[in-house]
């Protein structure tokens, strides 16, 4: 039977941990790498690398591009409005789709007529799914036979409100929305169930009778077996990539002195992606060529070319600018296999863009979470157990799990967690920037808060007792002397209005993709090219990619021109988990070497002169050793023999290997974030006031990009901690708030005072030592709001969203 | 969005000829496509017409009737203003700001920026209830002709906590509080002529007409909204209160308006928005504070009498307290 | 009042039916309706195109309106958006549709002058009317102050909210060329950006209002 739930894996969380084996080198070099944070701890560190790497980058405060407040290359496209986004292609004949999709939780399909719908004026094409798509992938490319008519055993089963049944493609939007009302559709409705607490209790309507064979990985806790499925409840998982359960949990509480056990809970949140999910697809006879408001050109490429039996020469996945994904923008979706899918049968072009609600119901969620966490903790504040358990629901979906924070961040010998995905009839799931764990941390640091209020210690001071992380100690120490720290009682403020203090901290594995390739390629007139098929989904990658050839070329950012976001070029890494900036720069870097290295041979040969004679710098390619020899990079490109020199290079194994597999690197992402609010107990308002973020990227490339980055996370995480909230109505399994309206994410008026402390970082990693910021500026947000709401009120909450209900409940005034 | 004729009247007259329905009537009982509504800033119909719930044959346009986007005021006569007039326009008016600080309050915190350039004053006082299931196209509840509430039986968390036994939606117009407060009056103009009615007769509860909100009946548009003078005893204070300061729906919001005679209260009106399906007014508390010096234990007598007899949902208890804690302050801020 | 109204009206109705009228009678067949709809031709009026008094749709109808400077006529249904007409009719595609419900201001353009919603606009509603969008703001080739700013502080991300908030943030120092941080948020209390670039809007917005002093 053909798999209903099929998934990709969406973000690399759960790496290549196969085997490989570190690559081996025919020629070896030692360099001497920066190592440790400047200021603190700065040292060498030797390191065994191939001999076609680059030369050690010296630390930012010596370079001339790399660190410094770069302008975004292109800004401004972004502020004149001539970005074309996926939401912009206007193709010659393009015609545009609509889906049908089930006003239903659960039913049967009955019958289905499409004919009064192919038969409206204006519409090209129309495409019923007769398998069950599942996850945010449709796996459907058997089917185009032009049946009028479907009985109910070719239909598959409707398993939440938005599910897509059928699209139809036609000459306009209108017409397209029309035309697919126009589908007749009989239904038989059956039980559902759209609660966590309700989906796991025996006699539920049952949400998959079959086994799911897939694992979900977007809960960030590995994968799941097949087996380990009962009634709604899957799982539960007992590790991560990091191993399993470690010690005796029991015998680690009966050292305790003491033990805290508390529930918490957090709330379904959608991604809001302002660009919606959606591809313009171009079906012709010699290549399919898709514009995709997308995470990953490579994956959607793949994706297709795997569904319409394809070669990967034959299909062009292109985003050159893309409105937002946070983790929802991966595979091909549903939407691209149906446009791809219409504009095969139609032989146009077909834009098929998600509108406003079908985003919110069919597009991704970060899946909710009930979490049941206990630890123990000794008079000296050492943790001597942790017990975790949890149950969430990514709807259709897989992968609501809470993460790796209380498994890797504090040092305790005893450790277990059981970890269960829960099935209900609601949208599936999606990766959802630091998947699971900014779940867990909303647990975890507020009971280390408790923990320290218990033992008498200020909430950072205690941190510093028992996190051995040496980045984030400086971050703590850092962050505390911005924000001004002091430790304040609790709920001590006279007046209705109470402020409060609170922080909280994230970690975050440092993933790398080693399917990060890139081409450089300098023209005899001196132009310079980055290709690669990477994305900038926002966050400044093609600003990056271009400060790191121009650091290499001895040029400026503005000199370099990026053409990514296209799988003509080499493959380059998805944009999620944070892995693009430390996977795709060190490839850009060696292969702007190697082509420097081509371009200073010839230009060498010209002067007659040594190769390792030259260099360049400020615009200027010159001797070494004697000053009458230099020229302008201008002039040096025109001696060169060809029209161009071109390099191209994949990303290499970390220097010093990889601590797991070919993916998980060493040294994990800290982040410490200090949060200052407001709480009126006569309304229970909250405003966050300000937010100290203390974070570290390893070598930061753009200090200015990588503050917004930082903004983006504290911003994103004041949403999730006070106003997100996907509200679904038990009766009818709709989502009331499919809008912007009642969907209430941060505005204006909604954003405190941000400071970010950012600390310099070098790992000896790679040839740039890049990290990423997305995840981990997003990780601590909301359990530093809840721990400074405690602060200021007294009372814990321990469901999100923080709202005015339940700050007055808390309170017991309402 | 269905397909509609569009046509700009040149007056009022002309608009009344070619009108043939109410928004409301249109979802319920003209739902053939063939309805004709007039269309002043047509930002909640464009929204109703967006989500398939409205589906209008013509769209008969205002804009360009003359004079009816004028504001004057004049310290005996008051605040008088034509329905097109925006919301942006109040929020800018010194007169407005100055004498009317409840509807000044009330109109600076509407909507958005962009919204409030649009929306206009007639479109505002007409505009349909935001209830998420009333404005869903999936759910027939009663107020589009269908016989269940949705809201009562589901998420009712931003619904009211008065008249909620038939549709427990509440009025969307966050001015409508602040105009109810200073006892403003409306002018409907029709085939006939002119009615001027005060606006607490013109909104209708849901007990009394589930599928409209206000008595404009198909013959009529708003041509004026009046407000009584100001005196210099006059006091006023409103406060909305959302999730966010930002952009967002009252999740309830109070108006009141007192005649002070040094410390103590001669007159009062209290009006609460998003508690009732009308703006809803509290007379019994009006009575706790009339010939009485503020103070906070007199507040306090107001703020208990003002919640009796709400009868909270589900998910909305909040609000009873809310509405104590906004009444207190929007009192207490009036009256300093 | 009344009266006044209906004197002008049956005069427009003329000029109305009479341009139309003049446009069949020069040989505007579907082509040349074409070509006016994408933008290729510019069509002049020797005088500003009046309101029109007749009855519109549900079909195509003619609007005329000036986009960034420009005379634009348009054969559009009475149901499209000034964001879709834009966007679908002139490829004006800076202006973003992301909520398309008025509550993310993304679509933000000034008629006459005046910032407002395009999704939340019937194109017909601006017939006669001064459109700007984020495409016009620059002059001569000159970035307005707050397009430059918002480059050299950072303020776009992803970008999909940058027009909008361009033309709120550029909207508002046309209006108080002195604003203040509170006033920066109330401008863009009602634009949704989902990347977080608020703190670096205000900022911008700010040293904007600086440099054109």
């Amino acid at each position: 039977m053909a798999n209903p739930n099929k998934k990709k894996i969406v973000l690399p969380v759960a790496p290549d941990t196969e085997a490989h084996g570190p690559v081996k080198h025919l020629y070896s070099k030692k360099v001497k790498l920066p190592y440790g944070v400047p200021g603190h701890n700065l040292t060498e560190m030797e390191r065994e690398v191939s001999i076609d790497e680059p030369p050690a980058l010296p630390i930012n405060e010596k370079l001339n591009v790399l660190g410094k407040r770069t302008k975004r290359v292109d800004a401004i496209y972004k502020v004149t409005g001539a970005a074309k986004y996926t939401a912009d292609i206007q193709l010659p004949g393009m015609l545009f789709g609509k889906f049908l999709r089930s006003p239903h939780p659960h039913a049967i399909i009955k019958s289905l007529d499409v004919s009064a719908a192919r038969r409206y004026p204006g519409v090209r094409a129309v495409h019923v799914l007769l398998m069950e798509p599942g996850g945010s992938v449709e796996r459907d490319s058997g089917h185009d036979a032009p049946a009028e008519t479907y009985n109910m055993d070719q239909l598959p089963r409707l398993r939440y409100v938005g599910q897509p049944i059928a699209a139809v493609a036609a000459e306009s939007q209108y017409i397209a929305n029309e035309a697919v009302k126009l589908i007749k559709v009989e239904y038989e409705t059956k039980p559902f169930v759209l609660e966590l607490d309700k989906a796991r209790k025996k006699g539920a309507p049952i949400v998959f009778e079959e086994v799911i064979e897939d694992g979900g990985n977007e809960g960030d806790v590995g994968v799941k077996a097949a087996d380990e499925q009962k009634g709604n409840l899957r799982g539960p998982t007992t590790g991560s990539f990091l191993g399993g359960p470690r010690g005796d949990v029991e015998k680690g509480f009966a050292e305790a002195d003491f033990v805290l056990e508390k529930e918490y809970r957090t709330q379904v949140q959608t991604h809001c992606c302002l660009e919606t999910h959606g591809v313009v697809a171009d079906w012709q006879p010699d290549l399919l060529t898709v514009y995709a408001s997308t995470q990953n050109t490579a994956g959607v490429r793949d994706d297709l070319a795997e569904l319409f039996g394809l070669p990967k020469s034959k299909v062009r996945v292109i985003t050159e600018y893309m409105g937002g994904g946070f983790g929802s923008k991966f595979g091909a979706g549903h939407f691209g296999v149906m446009a791809t899918m219409l504009s095969k049968k139609a032989g146009r072009p077909v834009k098929l863009m998600l509108d406003r609600e079908e985003e919110h119901l069919s597009a991704g969620n970060r899946p909710n979470s009930h979490q049941m966490l206990k630890m123990g903790f000794r008079n000296d504040g050492k943790i001597t157990a942790i017990d975790l358990t949890s149950y969430g629901t990514a709807g259709v979906g897989l992968g609501a799990g809470v993460g790796r924070v209380a498994q890797d961040m504090y040092e305790c010998p005893n450790f277990r967690t059981a970890q269960y995905d829960v099935f209900t009839h609601a949208g599936p799931g999606a990766a959802f920037r630091a998947p699971g764990n900014v779940q867990g941390v909303f647990a975890l640091e507020q009971m280390i808060d408790e923990a320290a209020e218990r033992l008498g210690m200020d909430p950072v001071k205690y941190r510093d007792l028992i996190d051995k992380h040496e980045v984030r100690k400086i971050q703590r120490m850092k962050g505390a002397e911005a924000f001004g720290w002091k430790y304040k009682k609790p709920g001590s403020d006279p007046g209705p209005i109470k402020r409060g203090f609170g922080m909280a901290q994230g970690h975050w594995t440092r993933f790398i993709n080693l399917n990060s390739s890139a081409t450089v390629r300098i023209n005899k007139d001196g132009s310079v090219a980055i290709m690669s098929s990477v994305q900038d989904i926002g966050t400044g990658t093609k600003t990056i990619l271009a400060q790191v050839v121009a650091e290499e070329l001895g040029l400026m950012a503005e000199d370099i021109t990026v053409k990514i976001g296209d799988t003509l070029y080499p493959d380059g890494p998805g944009s999620g988990g944070s892995v693009t900036a430390g996977s795709i720069t060190p490839a850009v870097r060696n292969a702007a070497y190697k082509a420097k290295m081509e371009l200073l041979g010839q230009v060498a040969g010209a002067w007659d002169v040594e190769l390792s004679d030259l260099d360049m710098k400020n615009g200027e390619v010159f001797s070494k050793t004697d000053s009458s020899k230099k020229m302008s990079f201008g002039e040096a490109t025109k001696k060169m023999r060809t029209n161009q020199v071109m390099a191209t290079a994949s990303r290499p194994d970390d220097y010093g290997g990889f601590e797991i597999g070919n993916g998980i690197g060493y040294g994990r992402l800290g982040s410490v974030q200090f949060a200052e609010v407001l709480v009126d107990t006569e309304t229970g308002f909250i405003k966050v006031e300000r937010v100290v973020a203390a974070h570290s990227c390893g070598r930061p490339l753009n200090p200015l990009q990588v503050e917004s980055q930082i903004n983006g996370g504290v911003i994103m995480g004041i949403g999730y901690a006070l106003y997100e909230d996907r509200i679904l109505d038990l009766n009818t399994g709709y989502q009331v708030n499919a809008n912007l309206e009642q969907y209430k994410l941060p505005y204006s008026k909604e954003i405190p005072q941000i400071e970010t402390v950012l600390i310099e970082h070098y790992g000896a990693f790679s040839s740039t030592d890049a990290s990423g910021i997305g995840e981990p500026a997003n990780i601590p947000t909301a359990g530093a709001i809840a721990n400074a709401v405690y602060n200021a009120i007294g009372v814990r909450l321990y469901e999100l969203p923080l709202t005015p209900q339940k700050v007055l409940a808390a309170l017991g005034v309402s | 969005m269905n397909r509609f004729e569009y046509i700009k009247a040149p007056s009022i007259a002309e608009a009344l000829d070619m009108m043939d329905s109410t928004v409301p009537e249109a979802m319920v009982q003209k739902t053939d496509g063939s309805a004709r509504v007039v269309k002043a800033g047509g930002t909640d119909l464009l929204d109703l017409i967006k989500e398939g719930i409205l589906e209008p044959g013509r769209l008969i346009d205002l804009k360009n009737i003359p004079g009816l986007d004028k504001l004057s005021f004049d310290k005996e006569k008051g605040l008088q203003f034509g329905p097109m007039v925006t919301i942006a326009d109040l929020e800018k008016s010194k007169e407005v700001k100055q004498h009317y600080p409840a509807l000044y309050q009330a109109a600076a915190h509407a909507a958005t920026p962009q919204i409030r350039n649009m929306a206009t004053m007639g479109g505002n006082l007409m505009q349909r209830p935001r209830c998420w299931y009333f404005r869903s196209n999936g759910h027939h509840c009663r107020k589009k002709g269908g016989t269940t509430c949705f809201a009562q039986i589901g998420q009712n968390q931003f619904h009211s906590i008065f008249l909620t036994n038939v549709c427990p939606c509440v009025h969307p117009s966050s001015l409508a509080t602040a105009l109810v407060a200073y006892d403003g009056k409306v002018e409907l103009t029709g085939p006939e002529g002119k009615r001027v009615l005060p606006l607490s007769e013109f909104f209708t509860p849901s007990n009394v007409d589930v599928t409209c909100e206000n008595v404009a009946t198909n013959q009529e548009i708003i041509t004026n909204i009046m407000l009584p003078p100001v005196q210099d005893s006059t006091r006023a204070h409103y406060i909305k209160q959302g999730q966010r300061e930002s952009y967002d729906w009252s999740m309830g919001d109070v108006a009141v308006v007192l005649q002070m005679d040094g410390k103590k209260c001669r007159d009062a009106r209290i009006v609460f928005g998003a508690a009732a399906p009308i703006p809803l007014r509290r007379e019994s508390a009006e009575e706790v504070l009339k010939g009485k010096s503020i103070n906070e234990k007199v507040i306090e007598q107001a703020a208990e009498k003002a919640l009796e007899g709400a009868t909270p949902l589900a998910y909305n208890g909040y609000k009873v307290h809310l509405f104590k804690t906004l009444l207190k302050r929007t009192i207490m801020e009036a009256a300093s | 009042m009344k009266n006044d109204s209906k004197e002008r009206s049956p005069e427009k109705k003329k000029q109305g039916v009479s341009r139309r009228a003049f446009l069949r009678g020069a040989g505007m067949t579907t082509a040349g309706t074409v070509a006016l709809a994408s933008g290729m031709l510019s069509f002049k009026p020797a005088e500003p195109a009046p309101a029109k008094t007749a009855l519109m749709g549900p079909g195509e109808t003619e609007v005329s309106l000036t986009v960034n400077g420009q005379q634009r006529t348009l054969w559009i249904e009475p149901r499209t958006t000034l964001a879709d007409a834009l966007r679908e009719h002139l490829h004006l595609t800076g202006t973003k549709v992301v909520c398309d419900r008025g509550s993310c201001s993304a679509c933000t353009v000034w008629v006459d002058g005046t910032p407002v919603n395009s999704c939340m606009t019937l194109a017909v509603d601006v017939d006669g009317r001064e459109v700007t969008t984020v495409e016009g703001l620059a002059k001569d080739g000159e970035l307005h102050p707050v397009q430059e700013a918002f480059i050299e502080h950072d303020a776009s991300m992803c970008g999909f909210c940058t027009p909008g908030m361009v033309m709120s943030c550029a909207g508002l120092l046309e209006r108080n060329p002195n604003p203040s941080l509170d006033d920066v948020k109330l401008a863009t209390s009602g634009n949704l950006c989902r990347c977080g670039t608020y703190p670096k809007v205000f900022d911008a917005t700010l040293a904007a209002a600086k440099k054109m002093k």
